[in-house]
């Protein structure tokens, strides 16, 4: 039995323009002034990096064990002229939102979590901008709020150990703790089922959209993609996190190996075509993104990526998405 | 005579050159990546990679156009991208259709697959690898004794002369006898010039990624700038150091790391990767031990030189000590540099002489 009720149904309307099927992933837990009575905790969660790793995991953990998680609102352009007044200039862009979402939590919740995410998969690694995230918070912009903050570092210890240790920092008994773990786990594979789905639309040409998962289910980064490929008649699949277990290469960053091995066993009739969601400044994409354009020239399948920063504008979206599929479909 | 290319780290490049002999080979190098040498390689590295890739990429071309075979790279296994720098530089090398052969120090099995392949003599190897301890320990005294002496130098342009009259004897040297000798000599090389012992100079520390700490084509001889203005520095990359650090870790405990972490603990309790652990940990101690300032130095975009930016915000702020931090790419131009570390110095020449000011002093001992 999951756990998590909606607060209010109209919450998605904060999304603005955004994409339909974004909103229905990530159901709208938002503060709201007239709750402050409740005597539970109220704890906030960003919406960034590790919402999106796990994603529902911390809402329904954090609502079992009796406490009010408040994620912070999806990311929109408001969003963004925030986080370029208040962020470090030269992050990557979705650093620069999380400190934003960082920032719209901080003075409306009792404590913020931020985990420190050094690996997903065992053997792997995760993005090294992860590792300060919870001090560099604390430093600067929730530097008022208490930061909850553990290590998740699936090589050593498996997730639910680590959520075990969660538990006990946050004096909770073992035995809560346990049936909360299980009940996440299942809010989480549901979860990542919902955000697999591919757009409605049956059509052709069909798509598969690759890139960070924080990337490709961001309001700001991926809606208008997204909105676009969907008014074209598109049928586009995101890329799914779910399956955790890929196999080695000489890749160590788990989102690149994963991408990787999605892409080299990718045939061509699956997919006319692949679409890459890159952030501006982003590390670990400017060393893979040759790798993974010459694989699909390999196995000759159009590929195209969008580098999504800062000053992201519409038409500009707009007229790269069109002339792709234009291309594609005279070469049909 | 076959060649082999390595990368360029400042000037340790003259110790790496004599551990190549040890393979029956000679070294293709230069203590600075050439700016020819960084236009190759920014004409074919992907746009948004680190400038360190670009460089060390431009040099490889560079190389493989003189005629070398072989090229060495190093290997890390930390969590930045410097750990696929090898791979990728060998992927464009295959793509641009050039020859050169990149190796790195893997292991797989008993011998690297480096020196299976040139097979030298166990005499011919150890020998020079002794060599190049001795060599890298005498440059760590030089780089010391310049940083010291260039900021307080009567003459200018002394430090820089001796230093470099040393650093070419150092690197025509063959036997360990002749580098014992240089060593000897540097010291007193160094007395003879003529300095202000009244002048007591500023004091800073220069913290962040190597390449920058250590490549003067890619930092824009940030540290004969800010010597010549009489700054004193103190650069926290020394090679010597750096090895005895690793393999410490190796071998016997992680003392030098775990002092750092415990140093950075109440800012950053993770070692995020690259060198951001010690450029937190350094400069709380450097704030501790009283310098003027720090100098943060990282490619635009570094993955965990960025990301502790914030942290060494909040450092600066608590310890009350300015922190410059200078990114660079590509497109950096050394007049601009040089125009923000004079800026530098002269705002830590103002605040020395305010805190100095009686007032101040009062104020301070208040505080407790």
């Amino acid at each position: 039995m999951i756990m998590i009720k909606r607060p209010d149904e109209s919450a998605g309307a904060y999304t603005g323009a955004g994409n339909r099927f974004l909103r229905n992933i990530s159901p709208g837990w938002m503060w709201k002034s007239g709750t402050s009575s409740c005597s539970s905790l109220r704890i906030g969660i960003p919406r960034m990096f590790f919402y999106y790793i796990y994603p529902g995991l911390w809402e329904a953990f954090f609502g079992e064990l009796g406490m009010k998680p408040i994620v912070s609102r999806p990311s929109t352009t408001k969003t963004v002229e925030k986080a370029s007044q208040i962020s470090e200039t030269e992050h990557c862009l979705p650093n620069k939102l999380f400190d934003a979402h960082l920032a719209e939590l901080v003075g409306k919740v009792d404590m913020v979590f931020v985990p420190r995410v050094l690996s997903t998969i065992k053997n792997h690694l995760s993005c090294p901008k992860f590792g300060p995230l919870p001090d560099a918070a604390r430093a600067d912009i929730a530097r008022g709020t208490e930061v909850l903050s553990i290590d998740i570092d699936v090589s050593r210890i498996p997730l639910s150990n680590t959520l075990l240790l969660l538990g006990k920092k946050l004096n909770i008994q073992k035995g809560k703790t346990l049936s909360a773990i299980n009940s996440s786990f299942s809010a989480m594979e549901s979860a990542h089922k919902k955000m697999a789905r591919p757009n409605r639309i049956k059509g052709s040409p069909r798509f598969l959209l690759i890139g960070h998962p924080y990337v490709i289910h961001d309001n700001f980064i991926a809606g208008p993609i997204l909105n676009k490929l969907e008014s074209m008649g598109v049928e586009a699949k995101l890329i799914s996190f779910a399956d955790n277990t890929p196999a080695k290469s000489y890749i160590l960053w788990s989102t690149a190996n994963k991408i990787y091995h999605e892409l080299n066993t990718l045939s061509g009739e699956d997919y006319d075509g692949v679409i890459q969601l890159t952030v501006f400044n982003c590390g670990c994409d400017s060393m893979m993104i040759d790798t993974y354009r010459q694989l699909m020239k390999d196995k000759s399948i159009p590929y195209m990526y969008l580098m999504v920063d800062e000053h992201l504008a519409q038409s500009g979206i707009d007229t790269r998405v069109e002339a792709f599929i234009d291309s594609l479909r005279w070469r049909q | 005579m076959t060649y082999m290319a390595i990368p360029n780290i400042g000037n340790y490049t003259i110790a790496l050159a004599t551990a190549v002999e040890s393979l029956g080979i000679k070294a293709w190098a230069s203590t600075a990546t050439t700016p020819a040498a960084l236009k190759l390689g920014i004409d074919a590295a992907p746009e948004s990679v680190c400038l360190p890739l670009k460089a060390h990429l431009g040099h490889f071309i560079e190389a493989d156009r003189a005629g070398v075979e072989y090229a060495f790279m190093v290997n890390s296994v930390g969590t930045c991208r410097l750990r696929y720098y090898r791979h990728m530089i060998g992927q464009i090398l295959k793509d641009l259709g050039l020859k050169i052969k990149i190796f790195g120090l893997g292991f797989d099995g008993f011998k690297p697959p480096i020196v299976r392949h040139f097979d030298p003599g166990p005499i011919t190897f150890i020998k020079p690898l002794f060599h190049t301890v001795q060599k890298i320990k005498a440059i760590d005294e030089l780089e010391v004794a310049a940083w010291r002496t260039r900021a307080i130098e009567i003459t200018h342009g002394d430090t820089t002369q001796a230093m470099n009259k040393l650093l070419v004897e150092l690197s025509e040297s063959r036997t360990m006898a002749q580098t014992r000798a240089i060593r000897k000599k540097a010291a007193a090389c160094f007395a003879a010039i003529p300095v202000d012992k009244e002048k007591k100079p500023l004091k800073v520390g220069l913290v962040g990624e190597i390449s920058f700490l250590r490549d003067k084509c890619l930092n824009k001889n940030i540290e004969y700038i800010l010597g010549s203005q009489g700054i004193e520095l103190r650069n926290f990359f020394l090679l010597g150091e750096e090895l005895q650090n690793i393999t410490r870790i190796v071998f016997l405990n992680q003392s030098r790391r775990k002092s750092l972490s415990k140093l950075a603990d109440r800012y950053l309790q993770n070692s995020v990767g690259g060198h951001a652990l010690d450029s937190v940990a350094y400069s709380i101690r450097c704030a501790d031990e009283g310098y003027d300032g720090m100098i943060h130095l990282c490619p635009s975009g570094c993955m965990p030189e960025v990301s502790i930016r914030p942290i060494l915000k909040r450092v600066s702020k608590d310890k009350d000590i300015p922190i410059l931090e200078i990114s660079y790419d590509e497109h950096t131009c050394g007049v601009g540099i040089a125009t923000r570390l004079e800026a530098f110095a002269d705002v830590l020449m103002e605040r020395r002489k305010k805190n100095n000011s009686p007032a101040q002093r009062g104020k301070r001992a208040g505080h407790g």
